[in-house]
């Protein structure tokens, strides 16, 4: 049904929750209503603390989680590469299931676009 | 299935044993084809059976034997019911009139039928998915040659007045459609007391093989046929007869019919249960369509606030319990429930509706399981979501 990778962080999500007072929040509403809010904390250009909430399907979910584990740690510039091109070193995806991968994804650069 | 909890009878139900065993022979056995009856006596054997399957399927709905044409299902026996009294009575009228609840076999059917000159007007609908006779009867006028409203709705569950819109057809001169798809099998259903000319049905909906159907149409009624070929049925609906299909469909209706009170009564009682379980232990859940007798005894359907359905569905498919929904987000088209927009369910909430549909293989002591998955996925899904505060 789901790639494998995709029903692990489905099923097991990573980073889920809100952080009070964040560096920076960014968030992304789909047409259908579905939303995701990425939080960050950023210390010396680099994401200490990544958290985020999402009410999506489960390709949208799975990205929020693999996003946040992948960008923990990383730097600015680091971050700044993670795209559909980066996700699809994860998974495959159809044309279809982009709108579910944006709910995530856009939400996570609106997060980093003020950096 | 029996590992899991199936939750998803309004889409499909699995085939009662007793329907299979009755369709083995037709496949290997007696597999001949029935049209060549005068000539091969295996023919006039399979045949026999045919007609007998006939009888069963009239008797559910009281109708006379020779108004039961065999189709490839409800998607087949609503696009010939509708086009072909549409073709056939142009020379009367060409308005027609249904509801935006119907199934999207009637409603693509009148939609083609829009192209051809053909004019569609909707009743609306109440919150509850009513249509109110005495809104069709002003809608109807000299052009007006068919009405076609479902008989209860798949989503939601309504039933709706059937016999009252049939009378005021019948009154009038109008052809009354109703697509029982949901219903016969479940619900007693009499064409001759509600005054219903057209009927379709759909075998694997209660308990026969997916792949046949049937189309009642009261003998006298004017119907262009839909599918041309070697005149099979009366001409109505060509093609080698689906003998398997027939045979199974003729047997899950006579175990219905015996069957059918006792089935449904259990059914309500579970669902009742589950329902009240449902309420109580999850907050924030609200039941679309109506209460009490006016909702068809499997249906549940309920918004669930602050989350969406697709993930919820996928995690219980995890957990062996598969329901439905009113739209999946990443669904084929991605439209929303057009049923749920129709009784002003909102765009956004739509993605939040879950369907239970429930069988005669739902057993009470599934209500525990069922409820403690619910609860836990709903939980972990509000944990995370941007709509959901405490």
């Amino acid at each position: 049904m789901y790639p494998k990778i995709v029903m692990e962080h489905f099923l097991h999500p990573k980073n889920v929750g809100k952080i009070e007072n964040p560096t920076s929040t960014g968030s992304f509403t789909s047409i259908s209503g579905g939303k995701a809010v990425f939080y960050l904390n950023i210390e010396n250009s680099i994401a200490k603390d990544v958290k985020y909430q999402v009410a999506g399907c489960p390709f949208a979910i799975a990205v929020c989680s693999i996003i946040s584990e992948y960008a923990l740690g990383k730097s600015i510039s680091e971050l700044k590469e993670i795209s559909k091109h980066f996700l699809s070193a994860y998974f495959d995806f159809t044309d279809e299931q982009e709108e579910c991968i944006n709910l995530a994804l856009l939400a996570f650069l609106e997060s980093i676009k003020d950096f | 299935m029996e590992s899991v909890v199936y939750l998803d009878n309004a889409a499909t139900t699995a085939v009662d044993e007793r329907v299979v065993k009755k369709m083995l022979p037709y496949f290997s056995e007696k597999y001949a084809n029935p049209a060549t009856k005068w000539t091969s006596s295996l023919s006039k054997e399979v045949d026999f059976a045919v007609e007998e399957a006939r009888m069963s399927v009239a008797k559910i709905i009281n109708s006379e034997v020779d108004e039961i044409y065999f189709t490839s299902g409800g998607t087949e026996a609503d696009n010939t019911a509708l086009k072909g009294i549409a073709f056939s009575n142009m020379n009367r009228g060409n308005e027609i009139i249904s509801t935006p609840i119907e199934h999207e076999a009637v409603l693509k059917s009148l939609y083609a039928l829009e192209k051809f000159g053909f004019e569609i007007k909707f009743a609306r609908v109440d919150s509850k998915g009513f249509v109110d006779p005495m809104e069709i009867v002003k809608m109807i006028t000299q052009k007006t040659i068919l009405i076609s409203v479902m008989h209860a709705n798949n989503e939601i569950g309504t039933i709706e007045p059937i016999r009252e819109i049939g009378m005021i057809c019948r009154e009038r001169n109008i052809y009354f459609h109703t697509d029982a798809v949901q219903t016969v099998g479940h619900l007693k259903i009499n064409v001759k007391n509600d005054y219903i000319d057209l009927l379709s049905l759909s075998g694997h909906k209660f308990y026969g093989p997916k792949g046949i159907g049937a189309i009642f149409v009261r003998n006298g009624v004017k119907i262009q046929s839909f599918m041309d070929g070697g005149g099979q049925e009366k001409g109505v609906r060509s093609g080698t007869l689906n003998t398997t299909g027939i045979v199974g469909l003729g047997e899950a209706a006579r175990i219905a019919f015996e069957e059918m009170e006792e089935t449904e009564e259990k059914i309500k009682n579970i669902r009742n249960k589950l329902w009240e379980r449902i309420q109580n232990e999850i907050p924030k859940v609200y039941l679309n369509g109506p209460d009490g007798e006016t909702r068809i005894a499997n249906n549940l359907s309920f918004n669930i606030i602050g989350i969406r359905n697709e993930p919820l569905l996928v995690a219980l498919n995890e957990r062996g319990i598969i329901a439905g929904g009113g739209s999946a987000c990443s669904a084929e088209g991605k439209n929303p429930s057009h049923v749920l927009e129709s009784i002003g369910v909102r765009k956004d909430d739509i993605f939040s509706v879950i369907r239970i549909s429930l069988g005669k293989y739902n057993k009470e002591t599934e209500i525990d399981t069922i409820v403690y998955n619910f609860k836990e996925v709903v939980k972990q899904l509000r944990e995370m979501s941007p709509f959901w505060t405490e």
